[in-house]
């Protein structure tokens, strides 16, 4: 009989009894097998989401830093500093991004896109760092951009992180991009639910179920690390809202008309310069956004330092009447020039704070003019800016549903949501019939890139088997009936193959000459039931894909189309010929009333 | 240019682990456009097992390490950003201390960016913006306060500011909800003091919107939660005095009185109103020692003359003879003759309304019928007569008044009596 003792002796865990190792192997055994990959995925979300508000806590507080230690407290319009600190930020901001951050240009949500459909989810870390203190100095500097999208970026950029460094599949790694983004934008807007809509909608750019809920807990994660720290107060002071009349809903629609058109004057002007300022010799990128904060700046000292950085301060006084109309449309087309300039040039920073911006100012001004004109109007100027937010960035983004949760998750106020409805949809129309191509795809195709989105899905054809169905035959057979009675019925049709009714329920189909081979067989006194092979013919809906009846048309000459509540009921069939035909054609068939 | 990654576009699942390549630490290839492309052939080694609890424990440790991290930086960044919203603050209150608003604004606001849920900050701008006279600044104002309110509605500042707020836009049903509150919230200091102060104000508010009744039960709520100090009853009297409750303010006058027996201004507040309620007798007491306090009370001098007019031809006084009665009578009877006489020569001078006219010709006749009822006043079965005929003399002096304008000496002493009367009958 062996003696164990010396060997554990000799081990260095000697002290350590061997049942107590043995307990602890199995219960780790057991773990495993709790956290098999998509349990380990949804609580690695809850991961992603609480990193991403540690990282967009820390980015708050560099930008607030940055702004205070730059600009001060309250910038001053007619003071230089406003000038000089922007475009010389912009001078350190442009060395960073050419020598050491190169992947930090523009706002994040292209990358964080193409992160997901072309690289595999893969987003260098370096990114987070990059835009973390870039952006934190451009916006800081009084740059005209928001903390939002960076935001998304750098919580895409740690969840890629994550699940490169963890050796999770390639399959979720890929998904790691979206559920870091939305942790992102919902610790940096501190609304969880539009962070996932548009998350949705932009970054993925189409409705995914299976993502759907680690997209959910990053970004409620990520939001409950922000508000411990930071504290749950809303970004604006909602003042009172008032929508009582349903006419009023006219005044709104002007808004949505103005909004969208204002919504196409910004996506155009910035489609129309980014690509001629990126074709610009190398040398200028390091003065672009010295340039474009000078510009910036040189507007905030001519009396209107409202328009620099975020301005979420401003949205709040517009909000509460503090300025008048002229005021707020002058702010509106400023803001549109300054970050216009500030996102051409190249400078890391979002677009969703400066959008926001100018749908409150141009919903404030186009509420003040209306109820000039008609001074029955109840809603208060805060009521309109609130609705211009939504309306700017239904219009502009392009993200429609996100825009009305946004308002309704700001305001915490479900009164307005049916102005905010109609100002919205009247914007997005607008902006769609102006320009076809939303801003993110319109700036993905200007870098080589051809990425899904979801309103590209929207207006897509979907083609159904309605689409290539063919009349009811006129000769079906019946599985009861005698296989010389149905070789009789045959006998005169044209067609070289036959449905036949199984009873109680459920198709078959039989050729022509294998009918008449029963028949010639002397097999005619036997119903076909008994002689057709045990086989039961798939069926199809009329509004399925017509993807779904290329799995059958291949197999059989002929597939059933039934009816949803009886499925003895025949809508019609679909063959092979009838399939493709309709794929090549693109248009629907006319089906005759059987 | 675009270098795409070899593994393609296709996001069709595939469960293979990635492989270990896909690291950062890559240089660029392209600065042509905002997505970079890296190259992906270097490989790291593995930090650390891959087994699930290990992973778990790791990133929990991790999370708890970030979360202290970013707390302590959290707190010393707030601890940056209050010491500077202070001084802000500081220089704020200097300036609305001073009335400038626009500065105080400015300064309130710039110590809210350094430290944005500070509530005394809040407090210190809605006041700010509510006191700068803009109306546009009011729903800035009123946002802020409700923030305030829905954090701590029992907050009697609070509430208080809301209740001024809605003073302003004249919303009676507002104010006087928040006032209330603030009466029966929570002060930090000197509670008694602050709902007293309150309520005062909403007293005050209530007068000048003229909802007199409201007022009224409010100024009773206050006398009786005033602690023993001169000064808060002088200015309930002076309230009292404003919704014309002079007994009420003779009340308090004389509370103020009990507590500084020599207060002048309590000593002419009591005579005025106790000579506005008709009490002549107590009017002429105070009257008389406000005078001697402060010789330079011209409007107690006059009140007094008049009080003291009053006394000495009222002909109902009760402590007089019925000869003094009979003189009194008679005396008045002849002094609305004169004023009758007076008044109708003025009327047909400026050529009055027809209607003025008659009425005084009626009241003439009146008198001329009266006047043989002056030798029965004697007589001793003839009781009624004393008030049968000072009815035509206040009717006199009451009509004389109304056409030909306040009268002096004693005719006013005469209409101050027949008003007292009527109110008395009433």
């Amino acid at each position: 009989m062996s003696n164990p003792a010396p060997t554990v002796s000799s081990s260095p865990d000697s002290r350590v009894p061997p049942a107590r190792i043995k307990a602890t192997s199995q219960l780790f055994s057991s773990l495993e097998g709790v956290f098999h990959e998509e349990v380990f995925f949804l609580i690695l979300s809850v991961f992603i989401g609480i990193f991403s508000g540690l990282a967009v806590v820390c980015f708050r507080l560099a930008i607030d830093w940055t702004h205070l230690a730059l600009l001060g407290p309250l910038p001053q319009s007619h003071s230089l500093r406003l000038i000089a600190v922007p475009a010389l930020a912009g001078l350190v901001v442009a060395v960073a991004v050419l020598h050491i951050f190169p992947g930090i240009r523009g706002s994040g949500v292209n990358q964080t896109k193409s992160a997901l459909y072309i690289f595999n989810g893969f987003i260098p870390f370096r990114t987070a760092i990059g835009k973390f203190i870039c952006a934190g100095i451009a916006i800081g500097s009084g740059q005209s951009l928001g903390p939002e999208d960076p935001s998304l970026q750098i919580g895409a950029s740690i969840a890629s992180f994550l699940g490169r460094r963890l050796e999770i599949s390639r399959e979720k790694i890929r998904l790691m991009a979206p559920v870091g983004a939305a942790a992102g934008l919902a610790a940096a807007f501190n609304a969880p639910i539009s962070a996932v809509l548009f998350v949705i909608e932009e970054v993925i750019g189409r409705w995914s179920a299976g993502i759907l809920g680690s997209v959910v807990l990053s970004a409620v994660s990520s939001v409950v690390i922000v508000r411990s720290f930071l504290g749950s107060e809303p970004l604006f002071r909602i003042p009172v809202t008032t929508f009582k009349r349903p006419s009023e809903l006219l005044a709104y629609a002007v808004l949505g008309i103005v909004g969208g058109l204002a919504s196409v004057a910004f996506a155009k002007s910035i489609g129309y310069l980014r690509p001629r300022l990126k074709s610009l010799p190398r040398w200028t990128q390091y003065f672009q956004p010295a340039v474009a904060g000078f510009l910036v700046g040189l507007i905030g000292f001519l009396g209107f330092p409202q328009i620099m950085g975020a301005g979420y301060d401003s949205m709040d006084q517009a909000m509460h009447g503090q300025y008048a109309w002229k005021m707020l449309a002058i702010l509106a087309v400023l803001k549109i020039l300054a970050t216009t300039v500030s996102f051409v040039s190249g400078t890391p920073g979002g677009m969703f704070a400066p959008t926001l911006f100018i749908g409150a100012m141009l919903g404030g001004a186009v509420g003040d003019i209306e109820r000039i004109f008609v001074p029955q109007l109840t809603g208060s100027t805060g009521t309109y800016v609130l609705v211009g937010m939504g309306v700017l960035f239904a219009g502009f983004l392009r993200a429609p549903m996100t825009s009305v949760f946004m308002v309704l998750e700001v305001s915490g106020n479900y009164e307005i949501i049916v102005p905010v409805i109609v100002a919205n949809t009247f914007s997005y129309l607008v902006s769609r019939s102006l320009q076809s191509i939303p801003i993110f795809d319109m700036l993905t195709r200007q870098d080589g890139l051809v990425l899904p989105s979801l309103e590209e899905e929207r207006e897509e054809t979907i083609l159904h088997v309605e689409d290539a169905m063919l009349p009811v035959p006129e000769t079906i057979l019946s599985a009861q009936d005698y296989v010389d009675a149905n070789a009789h019925r045959v006998q005169n049709s044209p067609e070289s193959s036959f449905l036949v009714r199984m009873h109680p329920n459920g198709w078959n189909t039989i050729s022509r000459d294998q009918l008449l081979r029963f028949f010639h067989e002397g097999k005619g006194e036997l119903t076909l039931a008994s002689v057709l092979p045990a086989q039961v013919l798939p069926s199809l809906y009329p509004d399925l894909p017509l993807d779904s009846a290329l799995r059958y048309v291949n197999d059989y000459p002929l597939v059933p189309v039934v009816n949803r509540a009886d499925s003895r009921r025949l809508e019609g069939v679909v063959s092979r010929d009838s399939v493709f035909k309709k794929y090549e054609s693109g248009r629907p068939i006319q089906v005759s009333p059987s | 240019m675009i270098i795409f990654f070899p593994c393609g576009r296709s996001i069709l699942p595939e469960s293979r682990p990635v492989q270990s390549n896909f690291v950062e630490a890559f240089e660029p290839r392209s600065l042509g456009n905002d997505i970079v492309i890296r190259d992906m052939s270097w490989t790291v080694p593995r930090l650390i097992p891959r087994s699930a609890p290990v992973i778990l424990l790791v990133l929990t440790l991790a999370a708890v390490t970030g979360f202290a991290a970013v707390g302590h930086l959290v707190t010393r960044f707030t601890a940056n950003q209050q010491a500077r919203g202070r001084k802000l603050y500081a220089l704020g209150l200097t300036d609305a201390a001073a009335g400038r608003y626009d500065e105080a604004i400015e300064a309130f606001r710039a110590a809210l960016t350094c430290d944005p849920t500070n509530s005394q900050y809040q407090l210190s701008l809605a006041r700010a913006l509510r006191d700068s006279n803009d109306p546009r600044r009011l729903d800035e104002a009123e946002s802020y306060l409700i923030a305030l309110w829905q954090r701590t509605p029992q907050d009697a500042a609070v509430n208080l500011a809301l209740a001024r707020v809605a003073a302003h836009r004249g919303s009676i049903e507002d104010a006087t909800r928040y006032y209330h509150n603030a009466m029966y919230g929570v002060w930090n200091a000197e509670p008694d003091a602050n709902r007293n102060r309150s309520r005062i104000e909403l007293i005050q508010f209530l007068l000048k919107k003229n909802v007199r009744a409201q007022a009224d039960s409010e100024l009773i709520a206050l006398t009786t939660a005033l602690p023993p100090n001169p000064d808060q009853h002088l200015e309930a009297a002076q309230l009292f005095e404003q919704a014309q409750d002079y007994a009420g303010a003779l009340s308090q006058y004389e509370e103020v009185l009990r507590l500084e027996p020599e207060n002048a201004i309590a000593l002419g507040g009591a005579g005025e109103a106790a000579y506005h309620s008709g009490n002549y007798a107590t009017a002429e007491h105070y009257l008389r020692e406000a005078v001697a306090a402060n010789g330079n009370d011209s409007n107690a001098r006059e009140l007094l003359a008049t009080a003291d007019l009053i006394i000495r031809t009222n002909p109902f006084h009760s402590h007089i003879s019925d000869a003094e009665r009979n003189r009194r009578i008679a005396a008045a009877f002849a002094q609305a003759e004169d004023r009758l006489t007076n008044c109708t020569q003025q009327t047909s001078a400026a050529t009055k309304t027809i209607g003025s006219a008659s009425s005084l010709t009626a009241l003439q006749s009146r008198w001329t019928q009266a006047q043989p009822d002056l030798d029965h006043l004697r007589s001793p079965g003839e009781t009624d007569l004393p008030d049968a005929i000072m009815d035509v003399v206040f009717q006199i002096e009451q009509q004389t008044a109304a056409t030909c304008g306040q009268p002096q000496g004693v005719d006013l002493a005469l209409l101050l009596i027949s008003e007292k009367r009527q109110a008395a009958s009433q």
